[in-house]
């Protein structure tokens, strides 16, 4: 319980640092959000009247308050407004969060898909060349840039093969192409420690032990490899948050879906500090809870860990074979 | 009308005229409406419409930048129509109008039954409110001044279906400007709300009286605008009347060129947006047709700030002018819907004067006026003059067509020359700070579209755009004629000395007439634009 209630508190702080950082470092840009909306060119102002309008929107209240206003805000859960727009920054969060949701977790589930089909495929294969050209896929999907992959896949099955449209899809064809542009690259790293992850537990003398008993290559591999091999792939996922962000900005602007990717990227372009600030944050809050997931699933995956939690109890030896493997 | 009306009028339409000749070498001007096709305009159905960018604000008079222009263009109503072909000045939701000698006072007799979609009537109270934001502001709710609205002083509502406007000083402008978009009539409701209400998320929020109304938005991605049933006031000179044509129109905001160019090829959508040059060969080798209607106000051109000591000498000016290869770029870059500037005005602008002879490539010519100036060939090519290298800076502009390979283009050219131009890209933060600064940027590449002679004193007056942050009182006092002179032949000529001004003091570089772009399915019949080129979808139907 103890532990529980430090973790949280070293979230609250991260989120805190996370949260001032980002206010300065907004702060610190040149020019600002009302100036790039104003002096557009397109809306023909002129200098008198950007100046008023800057007056209007009382920019030049000292640093200090804002910070206090900004933060005061997001404690009682509200974000501000959008600067190039007007819109309350809660609505278009509360637009686009679902959107990149649905895209990130179903392309994270296909991107585990086929990391374990590729690590396992290329386990079990007996052909040398087989086994070398799976293993040389994840480089390959780890280089492929998502915009160019995305634009690919729409030209090929929207545009040539028209198997599902682009344009004014349902909302069920309307992630397929996304999902799978988002997918690629993020199965690449977890198909690579997997496959490691795999070699290293197959070398483990409890293996030999196992195939000794007369055990078959595949059992091995589902009983005793794999569960092993879970554990440093499950660190991974919490890296791999990163990962899905970043692709959905790039998949997002790409299929012109609504998300927080999209939106993060216009408001980069615009500059738009309440935006900005509010994704930050929330992205640093989808981290925090991530890896806060990653460390209470640990004890549930791994019983050495369990027993570590429990009690006072040293680590274990480095020496110990791997029990659940030596139990089959 | 009153006889002042008419020779306005009258005025008007000589003016459009010797556009019009003038425009001879430009594009085909987009198909009339619905007449022009053999078949019977048919009823009903949807549009997908894919546009480039998301809209930012439906204010209307900051509808200049075009996603915005798109949407508060079908669904506001204006006074006046602009005829985009003869750009005559006609009636719509104002029947008739009288202007004073010195055009100092506008009276508009108004349409009766014409109703805001909220049902609230558009009366002359109504109207006089609009023009009182657009002409003087509102700096409570952060409503801006029309750039298009000079020296407005107050309206004055005589009955319900009549309203005056006062000026302070002439603005002959002031009739050209009660049809554009940047004027779009909206409920007085609408016009109680802050500038943030006008932004996304809000679009159905909006009230005007014109064909369309928003019904549906997905914040940032989507509009859906349906038809309303009772619309019955088109401008009369339309052979079109009623409502329109279409029922609903989708407009999917889709910022990847090769996917809105694949969408129409590929037949999930009808009808895009900005058709860049580099793909309008594949729309039209795939059977859609192109449209590039022109913007006909200031070129796309380069603008010296005179201010930044390098440029001070008008020989380094000229020998920057001449030693730009527009038609190159053009061919390089560019197709045919751009042609190559012979003004700083295009040629289908109202009061464009030719001013080749002042923009002949010619780099021999700028050789010696380096020279003459001073500025000799240094080690590298570049040439420099006590100790400076003539090295001068200009940011990638983001609005501007192809911008970036442009000056690219541009910079090898002046490189032949003995002049280095470094062409920079910046964060939207540094670029809306160094364009105000005429030693970070004393190259500024920019246009800007309107079917009045008033456009040229918005971009260069130092009370409007100022790109060329000029501090010159002439060339203010030159501007202020155009705007202010009742008589529409000195107007005219006003005009003229203004291109004159520029293309002597070689203030600018100009490169090429700017169009829109437009690609659309052979079935989408009665494609129109309002006189600068943003898509109108009253006369638009489905042959299908």
């Amino acid at each position: 319980m103890k532990h529980v209630l430090a973790r949280i508190g070293q979230a609250a702080v991260v989120l805190f640092v996370a949260f001032a950082a980002t206010f300065v470092l907004l702060q610190a840009l040149p020019g600002d959000a009302l100036m790039i909306k104003f002096e557009n060119p397109e809306l023909g102002l002129s200098v008198e009247q950007i100046a008023a309008l800057r007056e209007t929107y009382g920019v030049d209240i000292p640093l200090p308050q804002q910070f206090w206003h900004t933060l005061s805000g997001f404690l009682a859960g509200d974000f501000g407004y959008s600067i190039q727009s007007g819109t309350p920054v809660t609505q278009m969060l509360a637009e686009a969060a679902p959107q990149t949701i649905t895209l990130a977790l179903t392309a994270f589930l296909l991107a585990v898909l086929i990391a374990v089909s590729l690590a396992f495929l290329s386990s079990l294969t007996r052909f040398a060349w087989l086994r070398g050209f799976l293993r040389g896929l994840p480089g390959v999907f780890v280089s492929v840039p998502v915009f160019w992959l995305g634009i690919v896949l729409i030209q090929v099955f929207s545009f040539q093969l028209k198997v599902v449209p682009v344009i004014g899809a349902d909302p069920l064809q309307g992630l397929i192409l996304p999902v799978l542009t988002l997918a690629v690259p993020i199965s690449a790293p977890l198909a690579q420690i997997l496959v490691r992850s795999i070699d290293e537990v197959e070398l483990a003398p409890f293996v030999s032990v196992v195939r000794a008993k007369g055990a078959s290559r595949r059992r091995v591999l589902w009983n005793n490899v794999a569960k092993n091999a879970i554990l440093p792939t499950v660190t991974i996922a919490g890296v791999l948050l990163g990962e899905l962000i970043g692709g959905a900005v790039v998949t997002e602007t790409v299929f012109g879906r609504t998300g927080i990717g999209r939106l993060t990227e216009q408001a980069v372009s615009a500059q738009d500090t309440p935006v900005l600030q509010a994704i930050v944050v929330l992205s640093a809050l989808a981290f925090v809870l991530t890896n806060l997931a990653v460390d209470l699933l640990y004890p549930v995956l791994d019983p050495r860990l369990r027993r570590l939690s429990r009690g006072n109890a040293r680590p274990a030896p480095a020496a110990t074979p791997v029990l659940e493997g030596a139990a089959a | 009308m009153s006889r002042i009306t008419r020779t306005l009028a009258a005025a008007t339409a000589a003016l459009a005229t010797a556009a019009l000749l003038a425009a001879c070498a430009g594009t085909a001007a987009p198909e009339a409406g619905g007449g022009a096709d053999s078949a019977t305009p048919v009823s009903g159905g949807t549009l997908t419409y894919l546009e480039y960018q998301a809209f930012t604000n439906l204010y209307p008079p900051q509808a200049g930048f075009y996603p915005n222009g798109a949407v508060v263009g079908n669904v506001a109503a204006r006074l006046t129509y602009q005829n985009p072909e003869s750009l005559e000045i006609e009636p719509w939701i104002a029947d008739s109008w009288e202007v004073n000698a010195d055009a100092t006072e506008y009276t508009f007799t108004l349409r009766d039954g014409v109703t805001f979609s909220d049902g609230t009537p558009v009366d002359a109270a109504a109207v006089a409110k609009n023009f009182d934001v657009y002409g003087l502001g509102n700096k409570e709710l952060a409503l801006t001044i029309s750039e298009a609205i000079n020296n407005y002083a107050s309206s004055e509502v005589v009955d319900a279906s009549t309203v005056k406007f006062h000026f302070s000083a002439p603005a002959p402008g002031f009739l050209q400007a009660t049809s554009t978009i940047n004027s779009g009539i909206l409920s007085p409701a609408t016009l109680d709300l802050p500038l943030e209400k006008f932004g996304a998320g809000n679009a159905a929020a909006i009230i005007g009286a014109g064909p369309f109304v928003i019904s549906d938005e997905k914040l940032g991605t989507e509009l859906t605008f349906t038809a309303r049933d009772d619309y019955d006031w088109a401008p009369p000179s339309l052979t079109h009347q009623g409502r329109a044509y279409l029922d609903k129109i989708h407009l999917i905001v889709t910022p990847e060129d090769s996917v809105r160019i694949g969408g129409l090829t590929s037949g999930q959508a009808d009808y895009v947006r900005y058709v860049q040059a580099f793909d309008e060969a594949a729309v039209e080798s795939a059977g859609f047709t192109l449209y590039g209607p022109q913007t006909r106000g200031v070129n796309n051109s380069l603008n010296l700030r005179f201010t930044n000591p390098l440029l001070s000498d008008l020989r380094v000016r000229q020998a920057l002018v001449a030693g730009v290869n527009a038609q190159e770029i053009v061919d390089t870059l560019f197709t045919s819907n751009y042609p190559v500037a012979t003004s700083s005005l295009s040629s289908t602008a109202l009061g464009y004067k030719d001013e080749s002879e002042h923009l002949a490539f010619d780099p021999k010519k700028s050789a010696k006026l380096l020279d003459a100036a001073g500025w000799t060939e240094g080690a590298d090519g570049i040439r420099e003059k006590d100790g400076t290298r003539l090295s001068l800076d200009v940011y990638e502009a983001k609005p501007q067509p192809l911008s970036k390979q442009t000056l690219e283009l541009v910079s090898q050219q002046l490189k032949a020359i003995g002049v280095e131009l470094n062409v920079k890209a910046a964060d939207a933060g540094s670029y809306a700070e160094d364009i105000k600064d005429p030693l970070k940027t004393p190259l500024y590449h920019s246009m800007v579209g309107r079917a009045d002679l008033d456009v040229i004193k918005s971009q260069f007056h130092t009370k409007n755009r100022n790109v060329l942050l000029s501090n010159d009182t002439k060339l203010d006092a030159l501007l202020e004629t155009v705007a202010s002179e009742p008589d529409p032949a000195k107007r005219l000529d006003a005009d003229a000395a203004v291109q004159d001004y520029l293309a002597e003091q070689a203030y600018v570089i100009p490169l090429f007439e700017e169009p829109q772009v437009y690609g659309a399915a052979d079935y989408v019949k009665g494609v129109e634009f309002e006189s600068v080129g943003r898509p109108v979808f009253y006369d638009v139907w489905l042959n299908k």
